[in-house]
């Protein structure tokens, strides 16, 4: 597979994820890639996980956050 | 035409062109050709206590075809006594009063030493002082050049004490021998450097006889390390001019060295921070009169950019020149191969395939020919075919919009942590 269909399939899941209304809320780094937590706002159903090993979906996701894709609040109702 | 003239912490130049401290500075003979053939300045080679040279004392690193690509010596300062060379500078001076005259010295670190020298070097009418930090073999074997100019608090102390009594501008001249020159520079902006040059040679060995085994040079079959100069140290020289000039904390005017040999040359250093610049190797090979091309081209080039004056080059580049963190990580290049001047040789698809990304492919067009062609959303811009492309015009690197907002490195761990600090698995669970 080239580079970037394996960017193209990580950013599709992210893509895919937010645009059903998911916010990111945590990205944890490490030798793996990037751990991406997603919430759905207002919603207290359980986070939604990706792990993304290409560096451009990992700069993708944070370009997304950047940009003013804000994460979602808090899911207050669960603490 | 431009005016050439520049004014280097307080030292009259009618130009940028200076040549470097070196065996071209040795006598007032060479110095008085240099000015007759166009050089505005000269740093005499450097001044102390006279040495006793070696024979066999340069040796050349030529590459395909190059000749001396890299220069290295292993000569030390003046073998001649300080008054001989003190009547040559006040003759030369008398001859060319409107050319910069400046003198290297180099004693040991003691203060009665430097208070010394330079009440003598003033006495004879030279327009500033260079110290020697920076040489890197024979004499820092001895406590002087560059085994000064490696203990930052000992650059500060003695530059402090050439303030002490010098009446002429100090600069002083750092060795890129050195983890962080930056660290050197400041300390010599403490002690009262009024301007700094860089950079003075690198430590090297040029070669070893495969057939005698040999060092090249070798002085009767035993070699020691010498000092690297000449085209291939340029961008060595750059980079420490312009992490020099970005730093708050030098803040001092800089007279660019290393490599130094064509008008380009000279206007890449000034646009990165430098207000003139030295030569040496150039004119090791060359001669005197190579400055007469840089003189036409420096000027041609100000006019066509149509500025009045060499001095708007200074710094211009500077504030471009930043931390790899501030990079904008969105910017995005590609590669773009024109079939019309394209030669087929394939060694932008070799290149690519085994030290890149595997993205051009090697195909058959319509009419049987064949052709090479990036996949450009494979491609991450790494340059390195139209570096190793051959032919003029084949490869072009465009610029795309990526779409996506500039975002550094340093920009998007804050936006991590920013967004990590608002949230924790607890809030969830």
């Amino acid at each position: 597979m080239s580079a970037f269909a394996e960017f193209d399939k990580e950013r599709q899941a992210v893509d895919k994820l937010l645009q059903q209304g998911y916010g990111i809320v945590n990205i944890k780094e490490d030798l793996d890639g990037a751990e991406v937590t997603f919430i759905r706002s207002g919603s207290d159903g359980d986070p939604v996980k990706l792990l993304l090993l290409t560096a451009d979906a990992r700069k993708h996701v944070t370009t997304a956050v950047f940009a003013g894709i804000r994460p979602a609040a808090p899911v207050e109702a669960s603490i | 035409m431009a005016d050439l003239r520049i004014d280097l912490a307080g030292i009259q130049s009618p130009n940028p062109f200076w040549l470097a401290s070196a065996p071209p500075t040795n006598t007032g003979y060479q110095v008085q050709r240099a000015f007759e053939a166009g050089w505005g300045g000269a740093v005499w080679k450097t001044l102390g206590d006279p040495i006793i040279n070696t024979s066999s004392r340069f040796a050349a690193v030529h590459f395909n075809g190059q000749r001396v690509a890299g220069f290295n010596n292993i000569e030390l300062i003046t073998d001649r006594p300080l008054e001989v060379n003190l009547k040559e500078i006040y003759e030369t001076k008398k001859k060319f009063p409107g050319h910069a005259v400046i003198a290297s010295l180099m004693v040991e670190p003691k203060r009665e030493k430097w208070h010394e020298i330079v009440k003598r070097v003033e006495d004879v009418g030279v327009d500033g002082l260079e110290l020697n930090f920076g040489c890197p073999h024979g004499m820092a074997e001895r406590g002087m050049g560059a085994a000064s100019g490696q203990q930052p608090d000992l650059v500060q102390a003695q530059t402090t004490w050439v303030k002490e009594v010098a009446t002429t501008p100090v600069i002083v001249k750092l060795t890129p021998n050195i983890t962080d020159i930056t660290v050197v520079a400041r300390h010599a902006a403490k002690g009262g450097a009024d301007a700094i040059s860089l950079i003075n040679t690198i430590n090297s060995l040029a070669g070893v006889d495969i057939h005698s085994w040999n060092t090249i040079p070798h002085v009767g079959g035993q070699g020691a390390h010498g000092g690297y100069c000449g085209p291939a140290v340029k961008p060595i020289a750059l980079s420490m001019v312009a992490e020099c000039a970005r730093d708050r904390g030098v803040g001092i005017p800089i007279s660019g060295i290393g490599g130094i040999s064509t008008w380009q040359d000279v206007v890449e250093f000034m646009l990165m921070g430098a207000t003139g610049i030295q030569v040496c190797t150039a004119v090791m090979h060359h001669g005197f009169r190579i400055v007469e091309e840089m003189i036409d081209g420096l000027n041609n080039y100000l006019d066509d950019k149509g500025l009045a004056s060499v001095t708007e080059l200074i710094g211009k580049s500077v504030p471009k020149y930043s931390n790899w963190g501030d990079l904008d990580l969105n910017y995005k290049v590609v590669a773009r191969i024109n079939e019309d001047n394209c030669i087929n040789c394939n060694k932008c698809h070799i290149a690519c395939e085994d030290a890149s990304h595997q993205c051009i492919d090697m195909l058959t067009n319509a009419d049987g020919k064949a052709v090479l062609q990036v996949r450009e959303e494979d491609c991450v811009g790494c340059n390195l075919c139209s570096i190793v492309c051959p032919a003029d015009g084949a490869i072009d690197m465009i610029a795309l919009d990526s779409g996506a907002a500039p975002m550094t490195w340093n920009q998007r761990q804050q936006v991590i942590s920013t967004l990590n600090g608002s949230y924790s698995e607890a809030e969830v669970v």
